[in-house]
């Protein structure tokens, strides 16, 4: 079922590039190179006996554990990008860890449903045909938008760490 | 195209929601499960609004080795050199994949007064829901474990039965303790939690070695409950002249004596006293605690009985300490004719 999706995705993707080599107006389509990657904090011990934390690749990952996603935004075009928003779903079987989202220049929302993105006080779960805050862990989507331009080759960063249930 | 994206990733949450609820009750994601990620971006250029899909990044859940062994519940009562006496634990798969796991039974724990003996099976993997056999305790259903042969195969979050089959030893005492414990550790590795072992974990992922390193040890004791039964016989002659001699015609009443010392139980006792050669027992003259038994096997406790030979009979039930004293009496005749 995943591997289906990630299929329609990259489908989706390919037919965009041959549309924006033929149509000017798809021709900012790749103007964004975006990259997602994974990573977790991996404590290293030298000869000395001296920890480092450091971070490594994500491929595989035990439940419990604190993955980082980062998400850059890169203008390989020779105009500014403006309202540059980046929208990221919190990865199936994994809760977003409260707090975690950063990246500089944005503003961040979240989202239960993926319509209605709000700060952390703005989102209510209804439990018990009561109202209350929604916890971090049930959010599902993470959203930042970018309150300044993107100039030609510079680098928006967005990033959040979500744990495996 | 871009409704089309949508829907896509709509199917990506909807599978998303289905599976955290599974979850809810589960040690974690199934080891070999994969998760992916792609990030969207929208941006406007000049006054051209588009939108750029990252690239999809997969990590793959690996797999957490963890076990628990639960003790049994309550000691098991044991007499002095019985044999085959059980303990049950309880093994968990704490981890998120499946995972074989070793066995190993120890006797020799200090600090205890004896040393239970290994059976031989000593080491018993439940059935289950087996026919003829009852799930969770010990029965002629349950398999002998051989290491490395029959190592329980266990799935993320299931457990089973160990029944660990000891001899008890003659020499010890009332109130004794004996221990045995089992350990149980997850056949791909344990360790130092955080441990890697690349590539042995579910569907070639990786086993990491989790919170309870994988290895787990339970304890279980005997305790001897011995029980002590004494019967104390004294006679009392009564000749027909008035007098106490041992003649032809004269009665010897009989008086026992039964007591039960210790923490256990005899179970359903039978006190049996053959009559002695040369006299013959006096009809209707058995009683128990002062209360009269007829002669017949009926139903009261006491009989008196012709074969295999001339004796009398009480059934006790079980004797316990708090039973009290019972006494016993009846009477013989000295035969005319030796």
């Amino acid at each position: 079922m995943i591997k289906r999706t990630r299929n329609i995705l990259a489908a989706a993707a390919l037919l965009a590039c041959g549309l924006g080599s033929q149509a000017y107006a798809q021709g900012v389509q790749g103007c964004i190179l975006l990259k997602s990657t994974a990573e977790i904090a991996k404590e290293v011990v030298d000869a000395k006996g001296v920890k480092t934390v450091t971070m490594v690749p994500a491929d595989k990952v035990v439940p419990g554990v604190e993955v980082t996603w980062t998400v850059t935004a890169n203008n390989i075009c020779k105009q500014p990008s403006e309202k540059v928003t980046i929208n990221n779903a919190v990865p199936a079987h994994m809760s977003y860890v409260a707090s975690s989202a950063s990246g500089a220049g944005s503003d961040i929302t979240f989202s239960l449903d993926g319509k209605t993105f709000g700060g952390p006080a703005q989102l209510t779960v209804i439990e018990n045909g009561a109202a209350r805050p929604a916890h971090a862990g049930e959010y599902k989507h993470v959203r930042w938008v970018f309150k300044d331009s993107l100039a030609p080759g510079a680098t928006a960063v967005a990033r959040f760490r979500a744990v495996l249930n | 195209m871009k409704s089309f994206r949508f829907s896509a990733l709509s199917g990506a949450v909807a599978l998303a929601l289905a599976f955290s609820a599974h979850n809810a009750h589960a040690v974690g994601v199934a080891a070999g499960t994969p998760i992916d990620n792609t990030a969207t971006v929208d941006f406007t250029v000049g006054t051209v609004t588009s939108t750029a899909t990252s690239n999809t990044v997969q990590v793959v859940v690996a797999e957490i080795l963890d076990v628990d062994v639960t003790p049994p519940a309550t000691r098991t009562p044991v007499a002095p050199g019985t044999t085959g006496q059980v303990l049950s634990f309880r093994v968990d798969n704490l981890g998120n994949g499946p995972e074989a796991f070793l066995l190993v039974a120890n006797n020799a724990v200090t600090g205890d007064a004896f040393d239970p003996v290994a059976a031989s099976p000593a080491i018993y993997i439940d059935s289950g829901s087996a026919p003829g056999g009852t799930p969770d305790v010990f029965d002629a259903t349950d398999v002998p474990y051989v290491p490395g042969g029959n190592d329980p195969l266990l799935i993320a979050d299931a457990h089973v039965y160990i029944h660990l089959v000891n001899n008890i030893p003659t020499t010890v005492a009332d109130g004794n303790l004996g221990r045995s414990t089992l350990t149980a550790s997850a056949r791909t590795g344990s360790g130092t939690q955080g441990t890697v072992i690349a590539g042995q974990g579910t569907a070639g992922t990786d086993a990491v070695v989790g919170v309870t390193h994988a290895l787990d040890l339970a304890q279980g004791e005997y305790e001897v409950l011995g029980v002590t039964v004494t019967a104390t016989k004294s006679q009392a002659v009564v000749d027909q002249f008035g007098g106490s001699h041992p003649l032809p015609g004269a009665n010897i009443n009989y008086t026992i004596v039964v007591n039960a010392v210790g923490t256990g139980t005899a179970a359903t006792a039978v006190f049996a006293d053959n009559i002695p050669a040369g006299t013959s027992y006096v009809p209707g003259t058995l009683t128990l605690n002062g209360g009269a038994l007829t002669d017949t096997a009926d139903g009261d406790v006491g009989a008196y009985e012709t074969t295999p030979q001339p004796r009398v009979r009480v059934q006790l039930g079980n004797l316990l300490q708090s039973s009290g004293t019972k006494t016993i009496q009846f009477s013989v005749v000295i035969n005319n004719t030796p």
